[in-house]
């Protein structure tokens, strides 16, 4: 069984550039660039924090970014690490973690539906929660809700009755 | 009634055993799921008005909306409806069925369900409580017995209004009949 520290040690020793902090007892937090999270992720796997929890987007509009965030846990550390990475608004596009973790591709698909990122390597990101939508991915912060709903459905009429006198 | 039609008097006779007898397909959407335990069970006891339970859409009479729908949800629902057989009834539950409540602003609800099926009865509140459920239930008897409970003939009247609204938010929608 690993402490934090040592978990945090079994990320630096190997990644460098890696910004590791404990959050509170057994939660760690990664922040990690783009291009060596895949790497990580493997790496974490192999050394037990073999649980994938999900797989959380957040979308940083100003920074023009998006953050994906790996949540994993380890039965035997009893630790639950989440793995952040940045990666380009515009492009939205990253490689998929289905190879190490099967289920992977449930929450990329998610993620595909309500934020519209791509994930390279996913060959099934077709709708999982949404049904025929062919306006901007819903959970992206440019989407407006209001504007979508006026236009989508009708208010309920409570004058009806006035109006026809 | 439409004044065209005259109900005759077997349909009198046949509306007042159907009031005594429905059975109700809760389509568990929101919070209503909660409150129906409670009203099937033996404190406030629907059994008592001949209210109970059924699993197949094909032998319901009754349909309880019981609370917010999706569009994804929506789609399911109107299977269901079309699966019944007539005569049946719709009841709706709650602010959420009758102007989207709480998700009023929501990209994924819709905010008025008789848009898209025809409603017999809304049922106010957030979420009613089983007396208000019960009472809801003991007004559509007297509407049955009224022959005012006519939802399932003004769908076929007015399926294209029906059809139109429902595919406005849901693109094509499968017939199963």
């Amino acid at each position: 069984m690993r402490t934090e520290e040592e978990t945090m040690k079994l990320i630096t020793n190997r990644f460098l550039d890696c910004n590791v902090k404990k959050l509170r007892p057994q939660n760690l937090e990664a922040k990690v660039p783009e291009s060596i999270t895949i790497d990580i992720l493997s790496h974490l796997k192999s050394h037990g924090y073999s649980h994938l929890a999900t797989i959380s987007c957040v979308d940083w509009i100003d920074d023009n970014e998006f953050e994906l965030a790996y949540h994993l846990f380890s039965y035997e550390d009893r630790i639950n690490i989440t793995i952040q990475t940045r990666i380009d608004r515009e492009k939205a596009k990253y490689i998929t973690a289905k190879e190490l973790w099967p289920v992977a591709q449930f929450y990329e698909r998610d993620i595909h539906d309500f934020f519209g990122v791509e994930f390279e390597g996913n060959d099934n990101l077709e709708e999982l929660i949404l049904e025929n939508w062919n306006h901007t991915p819903p959970m992206r912060k440019d989407f407006d809700t209001r504007k979508f709903v006026n236009e989508q459905y009708e208010w309920r009429d409570y004058h009806e009755q006035e109006n026809a006198d | 009634m439409d004044g065209t039609y005259k109900r005759g008097s077997w349909e009198e006779v046949m509306d007042w055993f159907r009031k005594r007898s429905l059975w109700m397909l809760h389509y568990c959407t929101g919070c209503g799921a909660i409150e129906l335990p409670p009203t099937m069970t033996s404190r406030y006891d629907m059994g008592r008005f001949g209210i109970s339970p059924m699993a197949t859409p094909r032998q319901a009479d009754l349909l309880l909306v019981t609370g917010y729908l999706s569009t994804k949800t929506l789609r399911r629902l109107i299977y269901t409806y079309e699966q019944m057989q007539d005569p049946k009834f719709v009841i709706g539950f709650g602010s959420c069925a009758i102007n989207g409540g709480m998700y009023w602003d929501s990209y994924n609800t819709i905010k008025q369900l008789d848009k898209y099926l025809p409603v017999d009865l809304y049922i106010a509140g957030c979420m009613p409580r089983p007396e208000a459920i019960l009472d809801g239930f003991l007004e559509l008897r007297d509407r049955i017995e009224s022959g005012k409970a006519d939802g399932y003939k003004k769908y076929k009247k007015n399926f294209e209004y029906y059809q139109k609204n429902q595919e406005a938010v849901l693109g094509e929608v499968q017939r199963t009949q």
